[in-house]
């Protein structure tokens, strides 16, 4: 035994022991990521149950399995039910059963002891709705402009009615919102003039022709939206629901409808693919509990490169003095030591000083200086995703420091003295030999910061982070890239889904659907970052003296 | 403190010594560097102690002497290396063109320009082979191609490397044996056309055959170039140098022509020294 201990076999045991345990947590958190976050999507059987419950009162439901437990019985002796002695637990099941202009809830537990009989018809649809959840039941029958016809021509006309909701969206978000947007600006041309005191005559009537005319463009485009509305609401589908039930639902509503039981495996993949593209390319629904995540991922993306953006320069400048410049004393000691302790500030300690000093005190002082026309409402002097970036920038600044001085110094001294030997100055020798060599370090410093960015929720809910925005940071009006608009973020989506959302059993895997996303958006941002550096490294190699 | 006497130098009779110069009275425009009572300290302690010498023109001169002895650090005070030392001061003069470049109103990176140095181990930039070599000219604001492809061939001719790599220019140095870098490293130097050329120890890295190239080359670069060379091998001291000075613990002792300080040293520490007997 003593022998053992001293070849060192145990040590190597123990390394390799922590290796395998943090590679199967990582592992473990990923496979329970994503099979929760993926099974939100493939489309589940649809189910008909027939119930007899304790009373003798018998009924049907009709929905999804969404979750099994086993409980004790001694929790359900107040049901009378008439068990088995010898039986300990009952199974019950968690139903999603939609419909929820009939009944509240959307889920209800059932115990599978009640269950008399249950079937999967091939005829059960599933109703994805723009609002009020999914609808499960029969088609009763289709009215299309006030005749009933067969219920074959469901696909057709729901192939039309996508076509003009397509329209009405564009509509809607490119030629009417170009027309508030230049709208707004023209109020608040007019009133930068008034407060300027240079309100002519000549420049109000140039002003208000100009709004007469978008004004004459936007009733036009109102009826063009109008026609569609008219068109799409035409036609309406009747469904019977579990009780049997009548309900009528109109196209307008109606996104999908899918016979779930009569899907192949191939065409359950299909399913599957263009839920999850969906998931991804779509704006979010109902509360965030249904649709895309668009916004979301749009703003965490644009997030992270804007406080890449701004964070890179800053921390090499800062990394370059204190390294190549700064006199070698305790000052610059305590310097250093400050920079590395800023690292540990609870992020929260960020978003508060983000909002105190950018929103409100640089925010402040822009808009009193430049958007004067706009107050009392602020532009800049709210939370927005210029000052999540920048306060994220000051968070993720001290680890591209760090890593960026360790680079400089690991740069051999003969690097230096070849350069400075051939008549370069400092700063050449800086820029030309020094920096692309530390470039590998400094990448290092970027991922690192990338990687702590992309996490944060904490700090941008405080300055800039929302619910729901909703426009996009980034659209077709000038100038383009809107910095002062608040924006959506995948993080603070989680959050907001799992603990805030009106219908939690519905939202929970969409949480892990979410999370799912965002970790995939992390490794993708920093596997092009760990790309890039390896290719400087390669470039950049030295000699191993 | 030159100690050489005018017996050791006047030896002309022999043919080998024929072109041998009188160190002590070199004409003006026979004079490289003109090195007069310099001190170094590193912190309080003196690392050169009024070093006094003239480095002719055209020629190879080498510091020989143990480690520790100031050979590296007296060639390294004539393109101000130094300067980049913490807590280094500097006395006396080192004229070149009768110039003082511990002047105040030097340019030290001009200076550099005109005074080349070529380290222990090859440094070699992790550039492309060209890009190495006119690294230099691109400093100085050369960015005609064609100059640039010149100056490349030529530096490369002359420091015996352009055979080997004319076919991989846009290859990474970093590929290239430690001889070669060397080289290269010496080509780098070469292309800016500087006045003198300063060699610290650059064989003392590499094998021998290796060494060999190098120490051809260096006969071959002091038709253009005044060289000089630190080594601590007195054979290479013997086979490439013209003059030779022997120091110990930052004093130069003696300084003469090889063949004679090799032969008949005057100073009973360089006779030590060079029969081996410490060092």
């Amino acid at each position: 035994m003593n022998k053992w201990f001293k070849s060192g076999a145990p040590w190597i045991w123990l390394s390799a022991g922590g290796v395998s345990i943090s590679l199967i947590s990582v592992l473990g958190l990923l496979w329970l990521i994503a099979s929760r976050g993926l099974s939100y999507f493939w489309p589940s059987e649809l189910y008909q149950f027939d119930l007899l419950d304790e009373n003798g009162v018998k009924s049907v439901v009709i929905g999804e399995i969404y979750d099994r437990e086993e409980i004790p019985v001694g929790q359900l002796a107040h049901l009378n039910l008439d068990l088995d002695p010898e039986q300990e637990v009952l199974e019950r099941l968690l139903i999603k059963t939609g419909n929820r202009e009939l009944v509240s809830l959307d889920f209800r537990w059932l115990l599978s002891h009640n269950i008399t009989n249950t079937q999967k018809p091939k005829d059960l649809v599933v109703v994805e709705r723009r609002t009020h959840g999914n609808f499960y039941g029969y088609i009763d029958s289709m009215v299309v402009d006030g005749n009933e016809v067969d219920s074959n021509q469901l696909d057709e006309l729901l192939t039309r009615v996508e076509g003009f909701q397509q329209q009405i969206d564009e509509l809607q978000k490119s030629d009417i919102g170009a027309i508030n947007y230049q709208l707004e600006r023209l109020r608040l041309k007019t009133r930068k003039y008034q407060l300027q005191d240079k309100l002519t005559p000549e420049r109000q009537a140039k002003i208000d022709s100009e709004v007469v005319n978008l004004n004459q463009r936007y009733a036009k485009l109102e009826q063009e939206l109008m026609g569609y509305r008219e068109e799409i609401s035409r036609d309406h589908i009747v469904m019977r629901a579990m009780d049997g039930q009548l309900v009528t639902i109109n196209f307008e509503y109606i996104l999908k409808v899918t016979f779930n039981n009569q899907l192949n495996l191939l065409e359950k993949l299909s399913t599957f693919f263009s839920q999850i593209g969906g998931f991804i390319i779509e704006d979010p629904r109902e509360a965030n509990t249904e649709g895309g995540v668009f916004p979301a991922i749009f703003g965490t993306v644009l997030m992270v490169l804007l406080m890449t953006v701004i964070v890179s320069p800053l921390g090499v400048i800062a990394a370059i003095y204190l390294h190549e410049y700064a006199g070698k004393n305790a000052f610059t000691k305590l310097l250093r030591i400050s920079v590395i302790n800023l690292a540990g500030v609870p992020s929260i300690v960020y978003g508060v000083f983000g909002l105190g000093f950018f929103v409100y005190m640089v925010g402040g002082s822009l808009d009193q200086l430049f958007y004067s026309e706009n107050l009392p409402s602020p532009t800049f002097g709210t939370p927005g995703v210029l000052w999540s970036s920048l306060t994220l920038a000051i968070l993720t600044l001290p680890v591209v420091i760090v890593s960026t001085e360790e680079g400089l110094s690991r740069i051999p001294l003969e690097m230096r003295y070849g350069s400075l030997a051939l008549g370069a100055t400092k700063a050449e020798t800086l820029w030309r030999i020094i920096l692309p060599i530390a470039s590998p370090a400094i990448m290092t410093g970027i991922i690192l910061a990338i990687a702590r960015a992309a996490g944060e929720v904490a700090p941008l809910m405080l300055v800039g982070v929302v619910k729901m925005a909703p426009n996009l940071p980034l659209d077709g009006n000038f100038p383009f890239l809107h910095l002062d608009r608040k924006f959506m973020h995948l993080g603070f989506h989680i959050y907001d889904v799992g603990f805030q959302s009106p219908n939690v059993e519905a939202a929970r895997p969409l949480v892990f659907a979410t999370a799912l996303l965002l970790v995939t958006i992390i490794v993708a941002l920093n596997m092009t970052a760990v790309s890039i550096r390896n290719r400087l490294r390669e470039k950049y190699k030295m000699l191993e003296h | 403190m030159i100690s050489i006497s005018p017996k050791a130098l006047a030896t002309g009779s022999d043919p080998a010594f024929s072109k041998k110069l009188d160190l002590n009275n070199l004409a003006p425009e026979q004079v490289a560097l003109d090195i007069n009572k310099l001190n170094l300290f590193y912190g309080k302690k003196q690392a050169l102690n009024n070093i006094t010498m003239s480095i002719p023109k055209g020629q190879v001169t080498a510091f020989i002497g143990p480690s520790g002895c100031g050979k590296s650090t007296l060639l390294r005070c004539i393109n101000r290396m130094n300067d980049l030392v913490d807590d280094c001061h500097i006395s006396g003069e080192i004229n070149l063109h009768g110039n003082n470049i511990y002047n105040k109103h030097v340019d030290v990176a001009e200076l550099r320009r005109k005074v080349g140095m070529v380290f222990q181990r090859p440094n070699p930039f992790p550039k492309t082979i060209y890009e190495n070599v006119v690294y230099g000219l691109r400093i100085m604001g050369e960015n005609n191609r064609r100059r640039l492809d010149e100056a490349a061939e030529q530096s490369l001719r002359s420091a015996a490397l352009w055979n080997e790599v004319k076919d991989r220019l846009h290859e990474s140095a970093l590929g290239l044996s430690g001889g070669q870098q060397q080289r290269l490293v010496i080509a780098r130097a070469i292309a800016i056309q500087p006045e003198v050329l300063l060699l610290d120890e650059p064989t003392s890295a590499l094998d021998p055959i290796s060494t060999l190239v190098i120490e051809e080359l260096i006969n071959d670069l002091k038709k253009q170039f005044t060289v000089v060379i630190v080594t601590h091998n007195m054979q290479q001291a013997a086979r490439v140098s013209d003059q030779t000075a022997f120091m110990y613990m930052g004093d130069l002792i003696e300084y003469s022509d090889t063949n004679t300080l090799f032969t008949t040293p005057l100073k009973k520490k360089t006779e030590d020294y060079i029969t081996g007997r410490y060092g």
